[in-house]
C-alpha cells in the first residue's frame, strides 16, 4: 500500500504540471484580454493602458507568462545598483511599459514559493478571495451531500428490493426530473414557493440574516440551507438512487446471495447485510470525486440563493479573464482531484480485500 | 376666588396640554439620530474591490466610499449640475482668472473629518500627488497623470497648489471648459491619516485594498464586510451637512443579490428597501394592484443605447493620427463607409416597435449623442420610420435588387467601395455582421429585431450575441465589427462634449473609443472651439454643440436609438424620500423606516 501510494504521488507532479500548462496556456490564448475589460473607460489614456498592460505582464509572450505565475520574475529583472528601479533583465524587457524609463525590479516569486500574485480585478490575493468564500460552499455542499447520499442510497435499496412496483416506477420518475429539470428553474421554483411570494416559510436568499456582527453558527441559521440543498441534492439524489438499485440488482444473482437465502436468512439480512453491503463497494470510487466537490461551487445555485460560495467568484473571473484567480483554482482543484481519485483507489482496496494494491 | 381658580386649572391644563401638542406639530419629519431602521439596498454585481477611495474604479466601489469621502464639487440634486455649497462638496465658491487657465477653489472651513480633524485642500493635494506618483491604479484620473517627463498625459492639468489651507489653485495647460470637471476626477482622502499609513509609498496602499478606513466624511462609516454577503455601514452623527440635522438611518447595507430577478421579488417582500426596477418589471409596478403600495419614481435616463457602424475596414483598422499628429487616410467600410448606407440603416428600423415591443414602452428615442436631460439637447432631430426611403437611399448608394428576389441580398453595382477601393467588389451582396453582448434577453431581442428589419430592405444579416470579455471587446475596441450593439452611461453633470468618441485622436485600434473610426472636419473643428468659448458662455456652446448634433444626425456614425426611461422604487414605509432625476439617494440621511419588516 504505502508503495502505492508513493507511486502515485511521484506520478502526480508531471500531471499536475501538464495540468497547469495545458490550463494557462487555454486561458491566456482565449480572445480577448484583461487590460481591455478592466479599463473599458473613455477617460483612461493610451499610456496608462500601456502601463496597467506591462504591470500585469499582459502583454509577454505566454511562457514568460506562465513562467512568471510558476517561479518569479524577481529573477527575469533586478536592481543591482540600488537605485530602485532595475538595471538588468532577461526574458523580458527592462521598460515593459515603453514610458522610457526602466520599470522597477520584479517582485513575483511564482506558486512554487508560495505566491499566486495578485488579483486583476480585486487586486489582492487569490487564496484569500478564494479563502473568504470556500467555508460557505463547503457547508453548503456537506449539507448536499448530507441528503442525497443516503436518500440516494436508500432509495435505490429500496427500489432494487421492490424493483417493478410502484415505489420503484416513482424512483425511476424522480431520477428523470432530479436530472432534467434545470437546476435554475427549481431554485427560482422553490424561492417562489417557500419564500415570501407565497408560503413565506423560508428566507429567500443568503446565508443569514444582514446584520452586523456576521452570521451566528450554523444551527441558528438553518432555515437559510434549506432551500439551496434541496435545489442542489434532487440531482445528487437521482443519480446516487439508480446506481444503487443497478449495483443492488447486480449482487442480487450472486452465488453468495443465493446462498444467503437458501440457508434460510430472512429477506432483511439478505438484503440488508449482504447485497447492499456489497453493493457499497464500487461507491467508493465516487468518494474521491465527491470529496473534490466539496470545493466546487455551484454558480447557479450561488447566484439564485444569494449563497457566498467560490462558484460566483470562479465564473466572474473567467469572464474578467482574471488569470491569477483562475489559476489558483485550477491549482487547488488539480491538487483535489489527484488526492481524491488517490483515496478513492485506497479505499476501493480497503473495502473489497480482493483488491491488492 | 373659586371662579379664578377654575379658570386658573384650566389655564394650566391648556398649557401642560400646549407642551405636548406644539412640540408634535413643530418636529421634523423623523424619529431621531439613528432611529430611522436599516436601509437595505441590493448590489447585482460584484462585491466592491476596494474600501479606499483613491483606488475605486469599479461601480461596487464607487457606491461604497460615496458615503466615505467628500468630492471638491457636488452635483446639486435639483439641477444635476456642481454648485458650491452643496452637501458633501468641499467647494464653497470659485472662478477662472482672465486667462481661463487658472481656476482657484474656495473650500468650505467648517468642515472635519470625523476624528475632527479639519479637512483641507492639503487632503486634496495628497491625492494628487498619490494619483501623479503613478504607483496607484486608478483609471477616473487621466486628468492629473502625467508623462515622465512631467507633460500631461491625459488631461491638460499642469499643476495644483494650495496657497493656504482653504484654497486651491489648479492650472490648465490651456483654457478648457470640459476640463472642470476633471478636478473632480479623484476621491479627497484623510491626509493625517493616509500620510501615517502609507506616506509618499503609495504603491503599499494596493497591498490591502479592502482596508477598512479608520476616518471618513459622511452620513456612515465603519464598514463591515462580510465577503459576497454584504457591506454594513453604521450612522455617522458628526456629518454636518444632513437634511434634517441628523443622520436618521441606523444602518446601510449594501445587499449582495446577484440575480435581478431575484432582487425583485426580495424588494416585494420587503427585504430590500430601494429597487433600480428592472425594464422588464416596470409595467407591473405601474399596473399590478398588488405592487400599488410601493412608492415609485420614473425619470428619464442620463444613458443611452446604440449600434455602433464601423466606417472604416474591420479588415485592416488604422489609427486616427500617426505618430507625428498627421491624418491616416481610413480605408472605408465596404457597406457601412458609405453615409448613404448609414442612412437608410436609420430608416430601415421601426424603433417605436423595439421601445413598444421589447422595452415595453420604457424608452425615449434619440437621433444623436445628447440626451433629453442634456442642456443642449435638440428634440427636432428625430429618425424617420420609412422603409421606401431606406431602399430608396441603398439604391442611391449603388446598392441595387438586381434579381427582385426579397430571399437575397442586395449586390454592389458602382457601390462606393467599388468605385473608390476595388472595383473587383462589384457584384458582391450587401452583407453585415450584427453583434450584441451574450446574456442579455433584451440585447438578444433587439438584435434578431434589427436583423429582420436589415433582411426586408435587401441586407443579408449575420447576428449573433456573443460573450462580451472574449469576444465583444476584441471586435469593438479591435474595430474589426462591422454593427455592435453598446450603451453609454453620461455621468452627471451632463456635458456636450464628444471629444472622446468621434475625434481621430481617439481613434486607435485596441485602445481608443473611436472604434467606428469616424472622422468629420468640421465636427472636429467645433468640438475643439467648444472647449475654448470665452468665459464657457452657454449660449454660444450650445451654438456649436446643436451643430455637432446635426452633424452627428446626418453622418450617422452610430445608430442612435433610445433613452432608457427608468424607474426606482422604496418601500411604502419610507418615509422622507425625495427623488430627483439626477439623484434618487441624495436624501438618504433623512429617510426613515416605519415598523421595520423584520
Amino acid at each position: 500500500m504505502n508503495k502505492f501510494i508513493i507511486r502515485r504521488l511521484i506520478q502526480a507532479i508531471p500531471t499536475f504540471f501538464g495540468i497547469t500548462i495545458l490550463s494557462y496556456f487555454i486561458i491566456a490564448a482565449a480572445p480577448g484580454d484583461p487590460v481591455s475589460i478592466l479599463t473599458f473607460n473613455p477617460k483612461m489614456s493610451m499610456e496608462e493602458r500601456q502601463q496597467l498592460a506591462a504591470r500585469l505582464g499582459v502583454n509577454d509572450p505566454i511562457y514568460i507568462q506562465y513562467l512568471r505565475w510558476l517561479v518569479g520574475d524577481d529573477w527575469m529583472r533586478w536592481d543591482t545598483n540600488g537605485d530602485g528601479l532595475a538595471d538588468r533583465a532577461i526574458l523580458i524587457p527592462l521598460d515593459a511599459d515603453s514610458d522610457g524609463e526602466p520599470d522597477p525590479p520584479g517582485e513575483r516569486r511564482g506558486i512554487l514559493r508560495g505566491d499566486f500574485g495578485r488579483s486583476f480585478v480585486y487586486r489582492d490575493n487569490p487564496l484569500k478571495l478564494i479563502g473568504e468564500r470556500l467555508p460557505a460552499t463547503i457547508e453548503l455542499n456537506i449539507a448536499t451531500l448530507l441528503v442525497s447520499i443516503p436518500l440516494g442510497l436508500t432509495i435505490g435499496i429500496l427500489a432494487a428490493i421492490w424493483r417493478g412496483r410502484s415505489f420503484d416506477q416513482s424512483a425511476r420518475i424522480l431520477a428523470v426530473v432530479g436530472d432534467s429539470v434545470p437546476s435554475f428553474l427549481m431554485a427560482f421554483g422553490l424561492i417562489m414557493i417557500f419564500g415570501a411570494p407565497t408560503l413565506n416559510l423560508l428566507p429567500m436568499g443568503g446565508q443569514c440574516a444582514p446584520v452586523r456582527g456576521g452570521c451566528p453558527p450554523i444551527y441558528q441559521r438553518l432555515e437559510y440551507l434549506v432551500l439551496p440543498t434541496i435545489a442542489l441534492s434532487l440531482g445528487g439524489i437521482a443519480g446516487w438512487s439508480r446506481f444503487m438499485r443497478a449495483a443492488m440488482l447486480d449482487t442480487i444473482t450472486s452465488d453468495y446471495v443465493r446462498t444467503a437465502k437458501a440457508k434460510g436468512l430472512n429477506d432483511r439480512i439478505v438484503w440488508f447485510r449482504h447485497s447492499a453491503r456489497n453493493a457499497l463497494i464500487p461507491m467508493a470510487t465516487f468518494l474521491g470525486p465527491t470529496f473534490v466537490s466539496l470545493l466546487g461551487g455551484a454558480t447557479i445555485i450561488e447566484t439564485i440563493f444569494s449563497w457566498p460560495g467560490v462558484g460566483r467568484l470562479l465564473t466572474q473571473s473567467v469572464t474578467a479573464q482574471d488569470y491569477p484567480v483562475i489559476m489558483a483554482s485550477v491549482v487547488i482543484g488539480s491538487v483535489l482531484t489527484i488526492v481524491g481519485f488517490l483515496i478513492s483507489d485506497i479505499l476501493y482496496a480497503v473495502f473489497d480485500p480482493r483488491i491488492r494494491l | 376666588m373659586k371662579n379664578f381658580s377654575k379658570w386658573l386649572v384650566l389655564g394650566l391644563c391648556l398649557v401642560l396640554l400646549g407642551t405636548l401638542v406644539i412640540p408634535a406639530f413643530a418636529q421634523d419629519e423623523g424619529l431621531g439620530a439613528g432611529e430611522g431602521g436599516i436601509i437595505i439596498t441590493g448590489n447585482t454585481g460584484d462585491d466592491p474591490a476596494t474600501f479606499n477611495p483613491l483606488l475605486a474604479n469599479d461601480s461596487a466601489s464607487f457606491d461604497i466610499v460615496q458615503w466615505l469621502a467628500p468630492a471638491i464639487f457636488t452635483i446639486n440634486p435639483q439641477t444635476g449640475e456642481s454648485e458650491p455649497n452643496i452637501a458633501g462638496g468641499l467647494a464653497e465658491s470659485w472662478s477662472y482668472d482672465e486667462t481661463g487657465t487658472v481656476l482657484t477653489i474656495n473650500l468650505r472651513q467648517d468642515l472635519a473629518w470625523n476624528d475632527g480633524t479639519p479637512i483641507t485642500a492639503a487632503d486634496y493635494l495628497y491625492s494628487v500627488d498619490a494619483i501623479r506618483s503613478g504607483q496607484i491604479e486608478n483609471s477616473y484620473a487621466s486628468a492629473f497623470e502625467t508623462m515622465a517627463d512631467g507633460t500631461p498625459a491625459g488631461g491638460k492639468i499642469v499643476s495644483v497648489e494650495a496657497p493656504d489651507p482653504y484654497t486651491v489653485v489648479v492650472t490648465f495647460s490651456e483654457a478648457d471648459c470640459v476640463a472642470f470637471e476633471s478636478v473632480n476626477d479623484i476621491a479627497i482622502v484623510p491626509s493625517h491619516v493616509y500620510q501615517e499609513l502609507y506616506g509618499t509609498d503609495y504603491a503599499s496602499m494596493m497591498d490591502d485594498p479592502r482596508s477598512i478606513p479608520t476616518v471618513s466624511f459622511g452620513p456612515f462609516k465603519d464598514i463591515e464586510f462580510a465577503p459576497a454577503q454584504r457591506v454594513s455601514l453604521i450612522a455617522d452623527q458628526s456629518y454636518p451637512d444632513t437634511v434634517l440635522g441628523y443622520v436618521s438611518p441606523e444602518e446601510w447595507v449594501y445587499l449582495s443579490v446577484p440575480d435581478e430577478n431575484v432582487e425583485t421579488e426580495r424588494f416585494i417582500a420587503g427585504e430590500i428597501s430601494i429597487l433600480a426596477v428592472p425594464s422588464t418589471r416596470q409595467n407591473d409596478f405601474r399596473t399590478d394592484p398588488a405592487l400599488a403600495d410601493f412608492q415609485k419614481y420614473e425619470f428619464t435616463g442620463n444613458g443611452f443605447t446604440f449600434f455602433a457602424m464601423n466606417t472604416a475596414d474591420p479588415n485592416n483598422p488604422q489609427p486616427g493620427l500617426d505618430e507625428q499628429g498627421n491624418l491616416i487616410p481610413q480605408t472605408p467600410h465596404p457597406v457601412l463607409g458609405d453615409v448613404l448606407v448609414r442612412r437608410a440603416i436609420t430608416q430601415a428600423v421601426d424603433m417605436d416597435a423595439i421601445i413598444e415591443g421589447i422595452r415595453d414602452g420604457n424608452g425615449l428615442k434619440v437621433a444623436t449623442h445628447t440626451i433629453p436631460t442634456s442642456w443642449v439637447y435638440n428634440p427636432d432631430l428625430q429618425y424617420k420610420f420609412d422603409v421606401e426611403a431606406a431602399k430608396a437611399l441603398l439604391d442611391e448608394a449603388g446598392w441595387v435588387d438586381d434579381d427582385n428576389d426579397p430571399a437575397t441580398p442586395r449586390v454592389c453595382q458602382n457601390c462606393l467601395y467599388a468605385r473608390e477601393v476595388d472595383p473587383s467588389f462589384e457584384g458582391s451582396p450587401l452583407e453585415l455582421r450584427l453583434r450584441v453582448p451574450e446574456g442579455g434577453e433584451i440585447a438578444s431581442q433587439m438584435g434578431e429585431f434589427f436583423k429582420a428589419s436589415l433582411d426586408e430592405i435587401g441586407f443579408s444579416t449575420d447576428f449573433q450575441a456573443i460573450d462580451w470579455g472574449s469576444a465583444f471587446l476584441p471586435e469593438l475596441t479591435g474595430q474589426t465589427f462591422d454593427m455592435a450593439l453598446l450603451s453609454w452611461s453620461l455621468g452627471l453633470p451632463v456635458d456636450p462634449d464628444v471629444t472622446d468618441f468621434y475625434t481621430p485622436a481617439v481613434d486607435v485600434p485596441g485602445a481608443g473609443f473611436n472604434f467606428t473610426s469616424f472622422y468629420n472636419e468640421e465636427l472636429n473643428q467645433i468640438l475643439a472651439e467648444a472647449r475654448v468659448v470665452p468665459g464657457c458662455d452657454p449660449e454660444a456652446r450650445k451654438e456649436l454643440y446643436l451643430r455637432a448634433q446635426e452633424i452627428l444626425f446626418n453622418e450617422a456614425p452610430y445608430y442612435y436609438m433610445y433613452v432608457s426611461q427608468s424607474m426606482t422604487a422604496v418601500q411604502p414605509n419610507l418615509q422622507n424620500w425625495n427623488p430627483t432625476p439626477y439623484s434618487r439617494i441624495w436624501d438618504t440621511d433623512a429617510w426613515v423606516l416605519l415598523d421595520q419588516p423584520q
